[in-house]
């Protein structure tokens, strides 16, 4: 957050999912560890204030031993006439080594398929299961929605499988001698660097760092306009490129009854109705936070809308059958390739546990101030609503006068 | 000993809303801090008489108690009431509206749902007088 450019205005606090964000002093400050790296503030500031931890520090910097794969939200940036080769082959140019991360989508698809009709009639089997693969969902099961991460499907990303992957094989080829490669991912989501720095599913991320699309899209342009160069990079048919919007990824999934769900305000409203147990027929849940699944993430450049026009086409115009080898699949299935490593762990609320009659007072109290403020939910007490600031009276941190409409009333 | 009492109004015919009164009494409870199943029992209770009252009642209320030793809920509305509530207390017996089965809901398994989340049931009910349910739920020592 940058104090400088931030004006005090409240809009971030009101669009945070987690009401993680306070103003003080006429700033806006983060509270506690509630934070799940939405970006819904980095989209809604107005000055550019709030901005994306990432790992780009520009070409100069790059590890010669760098690889890279690419969320395939990037191949849609460039308009239509621009294939994902194209842009796999841009990238080549900028990385030493350079994999088609859209292969490994197809891969996990065909993985989930063979889980699901394993675990059917099941008695351990928990329904619906839920995609891992949002780090941002992930996060708000684990902050708010704890007792769902048993429906998380037990599963590495994609991401994190392909760059595990890919340090295996330049490992056993020797590819940069005794020298570890650095895998980056480029991505349109504020959360894939925390995603890498503490990851939910296994010990340690295979990935090095995250580089916002927003941060590469111009030198990616660049070398998009050199000479053509004879390389085929790209490998994966319409139904891994089509991951990077919403229904995308249960595109992939055959014979499996699921339902795709994207945006924030729809994504929390279906946790909320999946908490209390509804949906049981369903077998498999996509969630994306953001509006319309990857390719309206904060880090993109292209018009989401536009964006998923042209993963349609590529869609069409690459397939939809995976181009995956069964055999292949069988045995990583067998092997537990993708099983995920640790088990996540919903994070301890910031505030103590009460215990339950001290608990029960106190929401007594907060249900009691609240029925005194205006029900405004004006946010110029520096809470992002009335039921918060009612919360933060309760606790002691805020005092009701900061309320300007209760004052105002008592004057 | 704290008690905590808060009512909510349910309109009836507000499909598009059915279940926002729910999700606030389970987010109440989240932050109270109870225990994930007893959250999801009374959650899963107060979204079936919710989506009860929005399809056959006039219009409602829920009213969400709790104490040490209970959470409770009691729902009000002054729809036409249930003709036999041995009936409606069977699994798949439905009376609801062609307008609620499009909406997906009114498969008959409401009330017993209510039954089996919860500790104890009892049902207020007569043709043309309305219906209150009154829902309690055992908190365990400790």
């Amino acid at each position: 957050m940058d104090k400088g450019l931030c004006t005090g205005c409240t809009l971030c606090i009101k669009a945070c999912p987690t009401k993680a964000i306070r103003v003080r002093d006429g700033k806006a400050t983060r509270v506690g560890d509630r934070c799940v790296d939405c970006g819904e503030c980095i989209r809604v500031c107005p000055k550019g204030a709030i901005k994306a931890v990432t790992t780009w520090s520009g070409e100069a910097e790059l590890s010669p031993y760098s690889v890279v794969g690419a969320s395939p939200v990037l191949y849609a940036q460039f308009g239509s006439e621009v294939m994902p080769n194209d842009v796999l082959i841009a990238l080549r140019k900028i990385f030493n080594y350079v994999y088609d991360q859209a292969y490994a989508h197809e891969l996990y698809n065909a993985v989930t398929e063979l889980y699901i009709k394993g675990s059917r009639g099941k008695e351990e089997a928990v329904w619906p299961m839920i995609s891992p693969v949002c780090p941002v969902v992930n996060r708000l099961i684990a902050m708010r929605f704890p007792s769902l991460l048993k429906h998380v499907l037990p599963f590495i990303p994609p991401r994190e499988f392909a760059a595990r992957q890919m340090r295996k094989r330049f490992q056993q080829k020797k590819i940069f001698g005794d020298q570890e490669a650095v895998v980056y991912h480029v991505s349109p989501c504020a959360a894939k660097m925390i995603s890498i720095q503490a990851p939910m599913f296994t010990e340690k991320s295979y990935l090095s760092g995250a580089v916002g699309i927003n941060e590469i899209y111009d030198l990616v342009g660049k070398h998009l306009g050199e000479e053509d160069e004879d390389l085929i990079l790209h490998v994966s048919s319409g139904v891994g490129i089509g991951w990077g919007m919403s229904g995308g990824e249960i595109a992939g999934l055959d014979d499996v009854t699921a339902l795709a769900v994207s945006g924030m305000q729809e994504t929390i409203r279906y946790l909320e109705k999946l908490e209390m147990g509804l949906f049981r027929n369903i077998e498999y849940f996509e969630f994306r936070f953001c509006p319309e699944g990857c390719i309206g993430g904060p880090l993109t450049v292209a018009d989401k809308y536009q964006a998923k026009g042209i993963l349609q086409k590529f869609g069409d115009m690459f397939g939809q059958g995976k181009r995956v080898r069964r055999s292949q699949v069988q045995r990583a299935y067998q092997e537990g390739w993708f099983l995920r490593e640790t088990k996540p762990i919903g994070r301890v609320k910031e505030e103590k546990r009460l215990p339950i009659a001290e608990a029960i007072a106190r929401q007594d109290r907060i249900e009691s101030i609240l029925r005194k403020l205006p029900g405004k939910e004006c946010g110029q007490c520096g809470s992002p609503d009335c039921r918060t600031f009612a919360e933060d009276v309760a606790d002691g941190v805020m005092m009701p006068e900061s309320c300007y409409l209760l004052r105002f009333s008592a004057v | 000993m704290p008690i905590l009492s808060k009512r909510f109004s349910i309109k009836a015919r507000d499909y598009l809303r059915a279940g926002e009164v729910a999700i606030e009494v389970k987010s109440i409870l989240k932050t109270i801090g109870f225990d994930a199943e007893l959250i999801r029992r009374v959650s899963i209770c107060a979204y079936e008489a919710e989506i009860n009252a929005v399809m056959h009642g006039g219009d409602g209320t829920l009213h969400l108690f709790v104490n040490t030793s209970a959470v409770g809920l009691v729902v009000r509305d002054s729809g036409p009431g249930i003709e036999n509530i041995e009936l409606a207390m069977k699994e798949g017996y439905s009376t609801a509206s062609e307008e609620a089965r499009e909406m997906g809901f009114g498969a008959g398994m409401g009330l017993p749902n209510i039954k089996k989340n919860s500790d104890s049931l009892k049902i207020d009910s007569e043709k043309g007088k309305g219906t209150l349910l009154a829902i309690s739920f055992d908190l365990k020592a400790g």
